[in-house]
């Protein structure tokens, strides 16, 4: 069975995206919807986790309150809303770049998407950089709050607080790859209309981390 | 063929069912659910019984139109083929909307029993503490400034109102004559009161923790025992005070109290609590104290006596009547003694020099040991032999227990170590340390 | 292949065993056929290792104050046999279904994603033996199936016996997650034109609903989890008491997941009822579209009660109230679907193989267990019951009465198909009754002694307590049953080597699955069915009798179009080449992937021993083990 399959693999591979479906969508659109869906109950259940334990930490540091040391320093809030809203910007624009990238794959060689600004090359080079920017900044704020005595151990808060926030950083990290590896793709055979698909669910998953991520400002940063 | 099968079963399975039936109503049953002895009781029966009624009617028409049905459109053969029918709305709107109506009378005198039951308690109710502990009872009489361990005295007639707390994991505290069950859960206190009635009889009832709780979850049993109020206050005037047989009588138990702060400071001991606990009424030297009153041995039946096996531990028995108190009571609270015989590390005994507080025992308030009729949260019968066996070898004779293994040459199976001559205790020892905790009255 | 020459019967047998056959052909297996029968074979393995721990619990249960296990070893017993029947036996049984059933009633040829439904049965098979050896070294968990914090967490759970828990679920969930999404994209996207969703057999439907119940209860088991987890391992204070953690966050979340999982193992069971009643009662299911809806709102519904696992913890009366009613109201649905099935087989002409025994047992055995669930919504009357053998007996009688039934009424419909091969009616019949009594002579005594206040868990208990004939009773039924499952283990063994041939269509069963050979060939379908009714199979064989009769309601006035299901008698089996159908290859990359994970996840205990190096060696070799692989499945192509 092996070796005649495997002759005729060639003529079948042309055939793959041509499969019926049921609702003319692709596969893999409906299965990102659906793992969508279980990640919002995912991050549902942190965030729901993280307001619960609000304000219930035994010792500080706290998000939005100062704090004495047992020692007799006196600690600000913890939380640095300037520095977050300028990364939450760049993630924001990186969910526009995204938009971009597959409107430059779906529309590959079409009349307005020649130069650099049709590039999806382009598109999915700055979307991976704004996730890594954010990453960065995620990263320095990890750092400046280990030094200012918070960390994962430290109190309620902190084991809630970085597991939410790292949960996260860890999708954005996951979507930085892919996009890299879509990236990689696109060097090496060029993406086309017919890889939309494959773009568009990256598209989507990109977007839906981007959206978490707002809630988590939202009610993590910004409401005291 | 299957339905000779059906035939020659449903008389047998009716059968069974009709023993089970008879067998659970006849027979002595001391834990059962279905007592009226409190409001709490009286509620839980109350549903149970309307539920039955209406289980019952459901259970009876389902069972019989399936019967029905198997046997009535059994295949026959060059039977006609049967009628193609899809549904029909209105039978099952109707077999939607009994049931509804059903639960209808069921919800509605639900939620007014829970709002009842969960009321506030009266003001003047006996307020009862009870912290969960792996695996034993404390219970704190805060309005008398008596603190006990495994044995529950309740009044007749009077409100009683527990907060329930633990010290460690979770447990649940039930007491299944008197109804009602209610978790203690860490960092939180919860509450449940209920009143005995008066028509009871003062009676010894078994209550038990069912919440797992881990090795020994099965072995954390207490024993209630409703008296009457006057009893009752006899019982608790005695229990306030420092035990009577203990030499320790004379000492300032306010001096006493010091003193175990202080050592208690001394000695870290892990404690797994953070919540603040008034600690007991400091005492009067307790010159005269009022006669000792406790449950009657013989009013107890047969099934609060524990019938838990002894293991076979050795232990020469010939030494437990020349037990002398005095000689225990020197190896228990003279501080050179502590690497052999630490009792008051982790026990409290009112009057001694205590090394924690009740705040900090990781073992039961020894005080009136030797008024109690069981120990080992319930597990076994308070006598000599037991109790010498339980000192000897604790951990054999409860799973994961705290208490250590003092007797020389025993194997202690939780730390996986023999005791050496140098750390444990001798048989005439033991003796003489049971004879000073029996005197503890 | 099949010789021309050989008798049609002969050649099922024959054929499919030298299409793929070797230890290989399994490891590397993207058939979602040979999936469902991994998934079979492994289940029913786990279901043996569940019920020797039941057997050893009933043994030391048998009388009062017996020493045949030591207290330590009876909560590793409890804690693996909660564990391995709900998470290793009777959802896997039903992904076995999932996985053979699924494509074949919709018309496909394979799932949507056929090696991602490799990688979830290896997941699972690896992960089970994960959770399961560590009890040869008296390492097993012991804190319950139900993992209640702060014991599970490492203050008073300090052992290695929790890691394999935390561990072993997180690996479990992955295993149902993905299989979810891969059923619910097949369900949505695969079904054969004509198949409309009201048109889908209610197993299908029911395995449907079961799929977002796992995609939407999995993951918050997932996050509770890995709290627990960074708890053990990396210090962090979730559930530590001394740092304000809250126990009852635990148990929220655990319910909020564990409660729709009571449906993830129930519903499937359901769905294979609702196949088998229609066709020995030759009558189509009765109300197909409210058993639909009630299945959804039992789905719907049970996100909404969780908390009536609580009552116990004072949640004050509100609360209570709220979760009362919401749990009474989850009987409607129920009930609903009991009456349907009844009246299916209600003016039917009923016959009595040992799927259809089983078939109405479930009906018979979970109405107990469905009367003792509404006994538990009303808290004050629940309380004097909660933690006790009447809990014990109520999930019992859904579990096994409900699931269980379930289960082998679909085996013993499905394993003709399957194998080609009838199970011996007898023997059946045999192991239907023992389980049957056996059952009720287990559980129904349990009723009693939580009546009579015994509590659950415990490992021992005390004489004079009045619970030991019914504790007895239950023993001696835990030894009947054990009979029944050896005796269809003989059965299973026995027929699939000397059962009496069935033909395509074993059953006179209404729907798409008996229109193909048994066991069907690679590819399913030679030619992709045209759907037009509900009961395809019937209109097909009788048209005439059929006529008039709205099978399905859209396309009532075309059965005359019936035909367009082809019935695929086979004399030869053809392979998928010389058909020209293009079947996915055999890859051995999801087990790795898989491989990879338990691998990464084991470094955890490492960690846990206090070997640091070595774990992140192991972690991070792990981690780049699966990462590899997964990069090789992702870029390979799929056929």
């Amino acid at each position: 069975m092996t070796t005649a399959t495997t002759a005729t693999a060639g003529a079948h591979e042309a055939h793959e995206h041509t499969h019926y479906t049921t609702t003319g969508l692709d596969n893999k659109k409906i299965a990102i919807w659906a793992f969508i869906g279980s990640e919002c109950m995912l991050f549902g259940s942190l965030i729901s986790t993280y307001l619960v334990y609000k304000g219930r930490s035994v010792v500080g540091p706290f998000p939005h309150e100062a704090w004495t040391s047992p020692t007799g320093q006196v600690f600000k809030p913890i939380l640095d809303i300037p520095v977050t809203s300028a990364s939450t910007f760049v993630l924001l624009m990186s969910s526009l770049f995204m938009v971009l990238a597959l409107a430059a794959v779906e529309n590959k060689g079409k009349p307005g998407y020649e130069g650099r600004l049709g590039s999806s090359k382009f598109w999915l080079l700055a979307t991976a950089l704004a996730g890594a920017t954010f990453l960065g900044f995620q990263a320095y704020e990890f750092t400046s709050f280990v030094h200012e005595g918070l960390t994962i151990k430290t109190n309620l808060f902190g084991s809630s607080f970085f597991t939410l926030t790292g949960f996260h950083g860890t999708h954005v990290a996951v979507g930085v790859l892919w996009l890299m590896t879509l990236l990689f793709i696109d060097m090496k055979r060029g993406l086309g209309p017919t890889d939309a698909i494959i773009v568009d669910i990256c598209a989507l998953y990109w977007h839906f981390v981007d959206v978490v991520w707002i809630v988590i400002f939202t009610l993590v940063y910004l409401i005291q | 063929m299957p339905k000779l099968h059906l035939r020659r079963f449903a008389p047998v399975a009716a059968l069974a069912v009709a023993l089970l039936v008879l067998a659970a109503c006849g027979g002595a049953y001391p834990n059962s659910t279905f007592s009226n002895n409190t409001e709490l009781n009286d509620g839980a029966v109350f549903l149970w019984d309307r539920m039955m009624l209406l289980g019952t009617i459901v259970f009876v028409v389902v069972e019989v139109l399936l019967v029905y049905t198997i046997f009535k459109f059994r295949r026959r053969e060059g039977g006609p083929a049967p009628r193609q029918i899809h549904g029909n709305a209105a039978l099952e709107i109707t077999w939607t909307a009994i049931p509804a109506l059903i639960l209808v009378f069921l919800a509605v005198p639900t939620v007014r029993i829970i709002f009842e039951n969960q009321r506030k308690a009266p003001a003047e109710s006996l307020q009862v503490e009870v912290i969960g502990h792996q695996w034993w009872w404390e219970f704190r009489y805060p309005q008398y400034g008596i603190v006990t361990a495994n044995e529950l005295y309740l009044p007749i007639g009077k409100t009683v109102n527990f907060s329930l707390r633990t010290r460690d994991v979770l447990h649940s505290f039930w007491i299944p004559q008197l109804g009602g069950k209610r978790d203690l859960i860490s960092n939180k206190v919860n509450h449940i009161w209920f009143t005995p009635k008066a028509s009871m009889e003062p009676t010894a009832l078994n209550g038990a923790c069912v919440e797992y709780c881990g090795s020994s979850h099965a072995n954390m049993r207490f024993r209630t025992f409703t008296v009457t109020p006057a009893d009752f206050e006899k019982w608790a005037a005695h229990q306030k005070t420092v035990a009577m047989g203990s030499p320790a009588a004379a000492v300032a138990a306010a001096a006493a109290d010091s003193a175990a702060t202080a050592a208690a400071k001394a000695t870290p001991i892990r404690v797994a609590s953070v919540l603040p606990v008034p600690s007991s009424a400091p005492q009067p030297a307790a010159s005269a104290s009022p006669e000792a009153w406790v449950f009657p041995t013989e009013k107890i039946a047969a099934y609060a006596w524990p019938q838990t096996p002894l293991p076979a531990t050795r232990f020469d028995e010939g030494l437990l009547s020349a037990g002398d108190p005095k000689a225990g009571r020197a190896l228990l609270t003279n501080p050179a003694n502590l690497g052999k015989a630490p009792c008051l590390t982790c026990h409290v005994i009112k009057g001694e020099t205590n090394y924690a507080n009740d705040d900090q025992a990781r073992g039961p308030n020894l005080t009136h040991f030797g008024t109690r009729h069981t120990f080992g949260a319930g597990l076994y019968r308070l006598d000599a032999k037991s109790l010498a066996l339980w000192i000897k070898n604790a951990p054999a004779m409860k799973p994961g227990a705290a208490m250590p293994t003092f007797g020389i040459g025993e194997y202690n199976a939780l730390i996986k170590q023999t005791i050496a001559a140098s750390a444990g205790l001798d048989d005439r020892q033991i003796a003489d340390i049971i004879a000073y905790l029996l005197s503890l009255k | 292949m099949a010789s021309s020459a050989a008798t049609p019967t002969h050649a099922h047998a024959a054929s499919y065993s030298s299409e793929q056959s070797g230890l290989w052909s399994w490891l590397t297996t993207v058939d979602h056929k040979r999936i469902g029968i991994l998934y079979l074979y492994t289940a029913l393995f786990y279901l043996l290792v569940g019920g020797l721990e039941a057997t050893l619990i009933r043994t030391q249960l048998a009388k009062p104050n017996l020493s045949i296990v030591s207290a330590d070893f009876y909560n590793q017993l409890f804690t693996m046999h909660g564990t391995t029947m709900v998470f290793l036996v009777v959802m896997p049984l039903s992904a076995a279904f999932f996985n053979y059933l699924i494509p074949l009633q919709i018309g496909a040829r394979d799932v949507a994603f056929p090696r991602l439904n490799a990688f979830s049965y290896w997941v699972y098979a690896l992960g089970g033996l994960f959770i399961t050896l560590p009890i040869f070294w008296g390492l097993a968990p012991d804190g319950g199936w139900f993992g209640y914090a702060p014991l599970s967490g490492p203050t008073y759970g300090g052992g290695y016996n929790m890691d394999f828990w935390v561990i072993g679920l997180q690996i479990l969930g992955i295993s149902s997650l993905a299989a979810a999404f891969n059923f619910i994209t097949t369900i949505i996207n695969m079904r054969a034109p004509g198949m409309t969703l009201m048109r889908m057999p209610m197993f299908t439907w029911m395995s449907f609903v079961v799929q977002f119940l796992v995609i939407l209860a999995f993951p918050v088991i997932t996050a509770a989890l890995f709290f627990l987890q960074f708890d053990r391992f990396f210090g962090t204070q979730f559930y530590e008491v001394a740092a304000g953690g809250d126990p009852l966050l635990w148990q929220h979340l655990f319910w909020v997941f564990g409660h729709p999982e009571v449906y993830i193992l129930i519903l499937p069971a359901f769905g294979l009822v609702s196949e088998v009643l229609p066709t020995h009662s030759r009558k189509p299911l009765f109300g197909y579209n409210v058993m639909v809806y009630s299945g959804i709102m039992i789905g719907f519904l049970g996100f909404g009660v969780w908390a009536h696992h609580m009552f116990a913890v004072g949640m004050g009366p509100v609360a209570d109230s709220m979760f009362s009613v919401a749990t009474m109201l989850i009987g409607l649905p129920t009930g609903v679907k009991i009456f349907n099935w009844i009246a299916t087989m209600y003016g039917g002409s009923l016959r009595f193989p040992t799927s259809m025994k089983f078939a109405i047992g479930l009906i018979a055995m979970f109405t107990i267990g469905g009367i003792s669930g509404v006994m538990h919504s009303s808290p004050p009357s629940a309380l004097q019951q909660t933690d006790t053998y009447f809990i014990v007996a109520h999930f019992h009688y859904v579990l096994y009465g409900g699931a269980m039934m379930g289960i082998f009424a679909g085996i013993y419909h499905y394993f003709p198909k399957m194998t080609g091969r009838f199970m011996s009616e007898r023997l059946g019949s045999w192991q239907f009754w023992l389980n049957f009594v056996g059952l009720n002579l287990t559980f129904f005594p349990m009723h009693f002694s939580g009546m009579l206040g015994m509590p659950r868990r415990i490992y021992t208990y005390d004489a004079g307590q009045g619970w030991d004939l019914f504790n007895m009773m239950s023993t001696v039924g835990t030894y009947m049953l054990l009979v029944a499952g050896l005796i269809f283990a003989y059965n299973f063994f026995s027929s699939k080597k000397n059962g009496a041939p069935a033909g395509s269509d074993s059953w006179g069963a209404p729907t798409l699955e008996w229109s193909i050979p048994s066991p069907p060939p690679e590819y399913n379908f030679a030619q992709i069915p045209e759907v037009t009714s509900r009961y395809p199979m019937w209109d097909l064989k009788a048209p005439d009798r059929m006529a008039g009769i709205e099978h399905s309601h859209p396309d009532a006035g075309v059965i005359a179009e019936a035909h367009a299901v082809p019935m695929h008698e086979e004399t030869e089996r053809r392979t998928a080449s010389e058909l020209g159908i293009s079947m996915p290859f055999n890859t051995i990359k999801p087990f790795l992937v898989a491989l990879g994970i338990i691998i990464m996840l084991s470094g955890l205990i490492v960690l846990h021993v206090g070997n640091f190096p070595l774990a992140m060696g192991v972690m991070l070799g792990g981690g780049a083990f699966m990462v590899g692989s997964l990069y090789a499945w992702l870029t390979s192509p799929l056929e």
